[in-house]
């Protein structure tokens, strides 16, 4: 099961990488960086889960003192929801660029905007 | 500083011997080379008689002070390389003011009275003396470097500097001199030797067709006489150093007077067979045909 | 102290704060974001101040009251103190800079830049790697912000610079999350020190955890060639941003990786390094053919953090000394390039030589040297100790090849610096002034400050005499504070403090040392004399040239490599100034300072190699070297002294540099500069003596390369029209002999180089016076039209003719001398073909010395000059001194000659000279001057009295009263033979002067523009293929790294 998720952000990724190299379209390369951001989290949420253990919310169902074997890795956990704030956080400033590009050219074409080169 | 003042009057002396010996040889050879040229030529008191009437021209201009001095470097440099250099071998009397330095003082000092008539002449403002004197300058340039390779040659040989050791290393016999104890060095010397003697191939300098006699043009009365008279003394000494330097050196007056003699007359000889280098074609065939033998005199010592 | 979780509380209360500020009240927003940065910093120079006087050990800083690995913990120490104080000033100085554009961006704007510094102390605080990965996100953000906002008053071009950071920053992070969260993954732990414990890196999963978070933070780093987008961005950006940027995002993520690289060991050092020198050397190549000022800025940014990159991958050999040399290179860029990019917004334009509208501001012109120093490595700034350091060790280890690509890219990048600022000096300036407002040249000058401040402690921890001590180089510097007095007051200064600097040294040198010593100290004093005919304040005279001669001075002093090396480079940076304040001199002195920047480098390799890793190598200890390192350190500082003394194929820019310079610093540089290769090659040659590299005597090699020196030289010199020309290279001929007669070995071609040293300093100073002199009357250096100034300018007349007799080697004056001992020497020698060499070129001299006096002095006077008068008195004296010099030096040559003499026994002790009364003996010949001196004498002037008696009716006639073929010229033009003078040569032997070497270096210069300018046509401005570059770089990395 981890392992599958694990696959299917890696392809998440992939396919992200691969539409933000191959659209030219502002918005299209930001909606792929979403995808590839979104694989990078499934891959996370993959590393810390342990097979056949349950949720780290210490309550009536699991005690705190047997925890540490029943729980799987809370910390990736913790961590994904940082890093979706600041995937967030970018998309917003990359979409907020892309507005303000638009304003200025008129375009979304990213091969439109070489002005500074070599 | 303990002074001989009796070299003074020795000096003198070799002077008067050395004036008069190189007023008749010019003419002597002149004459030759005009015999040659199935003409006359000139009589052979003729360099005196220029001389006198020179001194006694009454007008006389000058253009500066360089223009002045000129001909006093000039002639201050043959007199002064003929005291610098041992003209008898073995004679006190004769060896003049030779303490002073060795042949490499002699081999400078020939440039003193050239530098300074150079200037003379330059400031006459006459194109033709400055074109002469830079022909005289670049042939100069490689008509020398056979003879200081040479003189190289034989310094290594020997192993000193000194005129005087040089001489007496080829004293005991005809095949003593350097001449065949090392016959390229000679050889490149004398092919040298003909460049320094204003005669043809190597006379563009003062060219007389071109550029009126190069160099003095524009002197006259006085100056000119003391440059005739450095004309008597200068080739006399140059031909001494290399007497010295490759015939065995002259341990007598007679032997000296055949010597520089024959020397004198291998420029003549060469001279009347050979019309005259432009001075490109000089500098190449000096570069080509004498610093070879230099260069193998000096790798062969 | 306080915490230093301060710093990141106190930027986020700040930022938070602002929100709540009305937006209309923006000086009390721009008060609070100052006060607020202002306080980071002290915090951080408190923490400074206490590890690095104090002794404090290092702090760590426990946050949620847990120990990692259960929290995140920060670190204070002495690299983070420092490293937090230049993220926080500059971050401070740019607020203050950007004081106009914060009030009308408004408090967003202070907040974003508030964040970006407290992300920045974030990376070099922070001990966790998720942590790290969250300040590196945060900066992202915070530049992307910056960057929009910093376009508000541009062109729009920072907006696509700024989405194609976004979105390499984008895959970037993509990287360092994955790659952090594998690491935990493999360790269990997410503290970075808790990482380094484990020997998971051997682990294949471990080792590709690892990699992903390495090539992340090395791609943030810009290595070439993944850094199109941050080139764009210092394009573009506001250049306070661009100082932020450069500054201090790049100091924080090389302390990043720093703490990465602990984590990877050993492996991963290789890799660091690779990608490091590749950075250094594309991008300096890269800035070569830039015009656009920021952006060379931009690719002179990411060379020096690749340099950086690469110490850090060379810390398995640098070992302690790594903090010593990465800080020392990093503080010497920031610093720099901070300055730079706000200097850069003070000017208008963007082409380079725009940047010329602060030639007028001595001040600006004083800061702009300052940077570029840093960035070249020059002393007595930290990157000079730095890279002493780095080459000495690379050195020892034998990684030769790393170190030549660090010299390469180096000198590159000088030459660009360098090439920058003769355009600023030399250039037109454009009609707009400079717009000096309080608050951006504030952060101009505290970074000049410190990079002087930088330099001092550099010195003080390099262990070494801290350079900015030496009492030569104070006095130089003190003259940039005199530098409002008048000319005079200088000049009189100077000439005291070289004379009083040179009476108070001169019981301790040696006879050798002190033939130098009285040439540059009293010498130069004496040239100095000719400098009172300069009026006004002359700005930036006095510290250039006292540069130079504090250069020479230590020099002399210098009995370890690196005071030699630090005084060379002193003296090179100083004559280089000089020589660029003449008229047409920019690309003289541009090729003056990258040859001899080139040749430096050349000493410090060498002086590395034989130093073999030792820490203070003496001068001295050179003797001991042996055999199969010896004759290449002979070789690369012969190289390395040769360019100095301007030997065939490193002479070219020998002409133009003597020839521009100005009337009295050409003799400075050609009477005394150029003897200071001759003092390497003594020193050289008296330790090392002859060396043997495959069979060849490389003494023998010097020979034949000083022959062909002194006859091109010669040769070239009579081609000449230009009269200051003519003697620069007559100058190439003379040190072509002095350097002959070193390389012969013997106790007599030593004598002959010094009396070339002594006669050369005398005859060419007073011939480039006399010839100044009369460049300055006529406004014309040409000779041929010039001509009869002899009775005009007599004084300079008799100058000149006695230079020239004296250099022709004529007797009676001292240049004979010299050939006397010449010709003896060679007697001694093994060697004779290079004689043949040498014997062509003696009496070439005559050629250009008649020509130089003729042409000037005799001929016909023109009529334009017929009012002019004698060069001005203080031209004159000097020129005078030097005639008596020279007349006293010919008749008594003993008086400098004799001791030195002595002295060369103790090393040759065979064939030394007889000094016996006035006649001088060898084991040859004999000389005695006084006797020639008077015997010449005394026929002259008896047949100049017999001449003036015969003729002393002579009448002065009017100057066209010649004979010429029965007309009378009436046009001096046309009667002044003077023009191609020796036309016959040039026939003759004109293929010899064809310039193969001009177009050898010229050719090489422009292979290296045209690569760099085809090459760089890889950054096409596309954001995506700038993204593809990165992946293609991970791969690259990847399979060089791991897939083998």
């Amino acid at each position: 099961m981890a392992y599958l998720v694990m696959a299917t952000g890696f392809i998440l990724i992939l396919i992200g990488f691969y539409g933000a190299l191959t659209n030219r379209n502002l918005l299209r390369m930001i909606v792929a960086f979403t995808i590839a951001n979104t694989g990078v989290h499934l891959v996370i949420v993959a590393i810390g889960y342990m097979h056949g253990r349950t949720a780290p919310i210490i309550d009536s169902a699991v005690a705190a003192s047997d925890a540490v074997l029943r729980i799987i890795d809370p910390v990736p956990q913790a961590l994904v929801l940082t890093a979706i704030v600041i995937g967030v956080g970018v998309t917003a400033l990359m979409l907020a660029y892309a507005y303000k590009l638009y304003e200025s050219k008129r375009t979304l074409d990213i091969g439109k905007f070489t002005e500074l080169k070599w | 500083m303990d002074f001989d003042w009796m070299k003074i009057p020795y000096a003198f002396l070799t002077l008067f011997i050395v004036v008069n010996y190189g007023f008749l040889l010019n003419a002597f050879i002149q004459k030759i080379g005009a015999r040659v040229g199935r003409r006359h030529g000139i009589p052979i008191w003729q360099n005196y008689a220029d001389m006198f009437k020179n001194y006694g021209l009454r007008s006389s201009i000058t253009h500066g002070v360089m223009f002045y001095l000129g001909p006093v470097f000039r002639l201050s440099g043959g007199v002064g390389l003929i005291l610098f250099v041992p003209i008898i071998y073995g004679s006190t009397m004769f060896s003049n003011m030779s303490f002073a330095g060795d042949l490499i003082l002699a081999l400078y000092f020939i440039f003193f009275g050239t530098l300074g008539m150079a200037l003379g002449a330059g400031e006459s403002g006459h194109p033709h003396a400055a074109i002469g004197i830079t022909r005289g300058l670049s042939q100069v340039t490689t008509a020398e470097l056979p003879f200081a390779l040479a003189v190289f040659s034989v310094a290594l040989q020997y192993q000193t500097l000194s005129v005087t050791d040089i001489v007496a290393a080829q004293q005991g016999g005809v095949l003593n001199w350097t001449l065949f104890t090392n016959p390229l060095a000679v050889s490149a010397a004398m092919l040298s030797f003909l460049g320094s003697m204003m005669r043809p191939p190597f006379d563009v300098v003062i060219a007389p067709q071109e550029i009126p006699i190069g160099p003095p043009t524009e002197y006259h009365s006085s100056y000119l006489a003391l440059m005739q008279t450095n004309r008597a003394i200068f080739p006399i000494a140059k031909i001494v150093i290399y007497m010295n330097l490759f015939f065995g050196g002259a341990t007598d007056w007679p032997t000296f007077f055949f010597k520089v003699f024959m020397i004198y007359l291998w420029s003549a000889f060469v001279g009347v067979v050979f019309p005259r280098f432009r001075v490109e074609q000089s500098i190449r065939w000096f570069l080509i045909w004498a610093v070879p033998l230099g260069v193998l005199s000096i790798v062969m010592v | 102290m306080v915490n230093a979780l301060y710093i990141i509380a106190a930027a986020m209360a700040a930022a938070f704060f602002l929100g709540l500020i009305k937006e209309d009240k923006r000086g009390l927003a721009y008060t609070v974001t100052l006060l607020a940065l202002a306080f980071m910093t002290w915090v951080s120079a408190g923490w400074l101040w206490a590890f690095a006087v104090d002794g404090v050990l290092t702090v760590e800083i426990f946050t949620a009251g847990t120990e990692p690995p259960f929290a995140i913990n920060l670190r204070m120490g002495l690299a983070e103190a420092a490293l937090t104080l230049l993220v926080n000033l500059t971050g401070l100085l740019s607020a203050i800079y950007l004081k106009d554009t914060l009030l009308e961006l408004g408090r967003r704007a202070m907040a974003v830049l508030l964040i970006a510094t407290m992300a920045l102390c974030g990376i070099i605080l922070t001990r966790d790697a998720f942590n790290l990965f969250v300040f590196f996100e945060l900066t992202v953000i915070a530049t992307g912000g910056l960057i929009l906002f910093s376009d508000a008053n541009d062109d729009g071009r920072a907006l696509s610079a700024g989405f194609k950071y976004l979105i390499v920053s984008q895959v970037i992070s993509v990287f360092l999350l994955l790659g952090v969260l594998f690491a935990y993954h493999v360790t269990g732990t997410l503290n970075i020190d808790g990482m380094n414990g484990t020997q998971w890196a051997l682990l294949n999963g471990g080792a590709i955890a690892f990699f992903m978070m390495f090539i992340a933070v090395v791609a943030e780093l810009k290595p070439f060639p993944a850094n199109g987008w941050a080139l764009d961005i210092y394009e573009s950006a506001h250049p306070a941003f661009s100082a932020i940027f450069s500054a201090a995002s790049s100091a924080a993520t090389v302390f990043a990786l720093d703490k990465l690289l602990l984590i990877g060991g050993a492996d991963w050092l290789p890799v660091a390094t690779g990608v490091g020198i590749l950075t250094f050397v594309a991008s300096n190549l890269f800035a070569l053919p830039q015009t656009n000022d920021r952006r060379l800025l931009g690719y002179s940014s990411i060379a020096q953090i690749g340099l950086v990159l690469t110490v850090l991958g060379q810390r398995d050999i640098l070992g302690e000394s790594t903090e010593f040399i990465a800080f020392g290179l990093l503080v010497s860029h920031s610093v720099a390039k901070a300055g730079l990019f706000w200097l850069s917004g003070l000017v208008a334009g963007r082409g380079l030589s725009d940047w010329s509208v602060i030639a007028k501001r001595p001040l600006l012109v004083f800061a702009f040297v300052t940077f570029i120093c840093m960035l070249s490595g020059l002393p007595p700034f930290p990157g000079f100790y730095a890279k002493w350091d780095l080459v000495r060790l690379l050195a020892s280890e034998g990684r030769l090849a790393l170190l030549a690509l660090i010299l390469i890219g180096a000198l590159i990048e000088a030459a660009y610096l360098f090439r920058w600022f003769g355009y600023i000096i030399k250039r037109e300036a454009p009609a707009e002034a400079v717009v000096c407002v309080a608050h951006k040249v504030l952060p101009v000058f505290v970074a000049v400050f410190a990079g002087w401040a930088l330099g001092f402690v550099w010195g003080e921890l390099s262990g070494r005499a801290n350079l900015l001590l030496a009492i030569p180089l104070l006095f130089a510097l003190s003259f940039l504070l005199l530098d409002w007095l008048p000319a005079w007051v200088k000049n009189s200064i100077a000439i005291v403090g070289m004379s009083t600097f040179f009476y108070l040294t001169y019981p301790g040198y040696d006879p050798l040392q002190l033939i130098f010593a009285i040439i540059i100290l009293v010498g130069g004093a004496i040239t100095l004399l000719a400098s009172y005919s300069a009026h006004g304040r002359r700005v930036g005279f006095y510290p250039s040239a006292m540069l130079m001669y504090a250069g020479l001075a230590m020099l002399i002093h210098a009995t370890d490599t690196f005071g030699f090396f630090a005084a060379w480079e002193f003296l090179t940076i100083g004559s280089y100034f000089l020589i660029l304040r003449g008229k047409e001199s920019e690309p003289h002195a541009l090729s003056y300072i990258i040859f001899s920047l080139g040749g430096a480098f050349m000493i410090l390799a060498g002086f590395a190699i034989a130093a073999d890793g030792s820490y203070h190598y003496l001068i001295e200890s050179l003797r001991q070297l042996e055999q199969p390192v010896a004759p290449w350190v002979f070789a690369m500082l012969a190289i390395g002294f040769m360019t100095k003394t301007a030997a065939i194929g490193v002479h070219i820019w020998l002409p133009g540099a003597h020839a521009e310079a100005e009337t009295d610093v050409s003799p400075m540089v050609s009477g005394i500069l150029l003897k200071a290769g001759l003092y390497g090659m003594m020193v050289l040659l008296l330790t090392m003596g002859k060396q043997q590299l495959y069979g060849v005597e490389l003494t023998h090699v010097l020979l034949w390369i000083a022959a062909i020196t002194a006859f091109l030289g010669n040769l070239m010199a009579i081609f000449q029209e230009d009269a200051k020309r003519l003697l620069a290279y007559s100058s190439i001929g003379q040190m072509g002999y002095a350097l002959f007669g070193l390389a012969l070995m013997n106790h007599l071609g030593w004598l002959m180089a010094l009396m070339f040293v002594i006669n050369h300093y005398i005859y060419k100073s007073m011939l480039f016076l006399a010839v100044g002199g009369v460049a300055k009357r006529t406004g014309t250096r040409d000779m041929y039209k010039m001509g009869g100034l002899i009775t005009l300018m007599p004084f300079s007349f008799v100058a000149v003719l006695i230079g020239i007799i004296a250099v022709s080697g004529v007797p009676p004056l001292s240049g004979f001398g010299g050939r006397w001992i010449f010709y003896n020497a060679i007697l001694d020698s093994d060697y004779r073909l290079p004689m043949v060499v040498i014997f062509l070129a003696g009496p070439i001299a005559f050629l250009y010395l008649f020509r130089l006096i003729y042409a000037i002095f005799l001929g016909q006077l023109k009529d334009e000059f017929r009012q002019i008068k004698e060069a001005p008195f203080w031209i004159v004296l000097p020129q005078m001194i030097y005639v008596v010099l020279l007349l006293i030096f010919a008749v008594f040559p003993g008086i400098a000659l004799r001791r030195v003499d002595e002295y060369l026994t103790r090393f040759f002790p065979e064939g030394g000279l007889g000094w016996a009364t006035n006649q001088i003996t060898s084991n040859y010949g004999y000389w005695n001057p006084v006797a020639i001196m008077i015997t010449i004498g005394v026929i002259f002037c008896t047949l100049f009295a017999w001449l003036l008696f015969v003729n002393r009716k002579a009448q002065k006639v009017k100057q066209f009263n010649i004979v010429f073929s029965a007309e009378r010229p009436f046009r001096p033009e046309t009667t002044h033979f003077a023009w191609n003078f020796f036309a016959p040569y040039r026939k003759a032997l004109g293929f010899m002067v064809q310039p193969f070497v001009t177009r050898f270096w010229g050719g090489l210069t422009e292979l290296l523009h045209s690569t760099a300018d085809f090459s760089r046509k890889l950054y096409n401005g596309n954001g995506q293929t700038y993204a593809f570059h990165f992946l293609a770089f991970v791969v690259v990395v990847f399979f060089m790294r791991l897939g083998v």
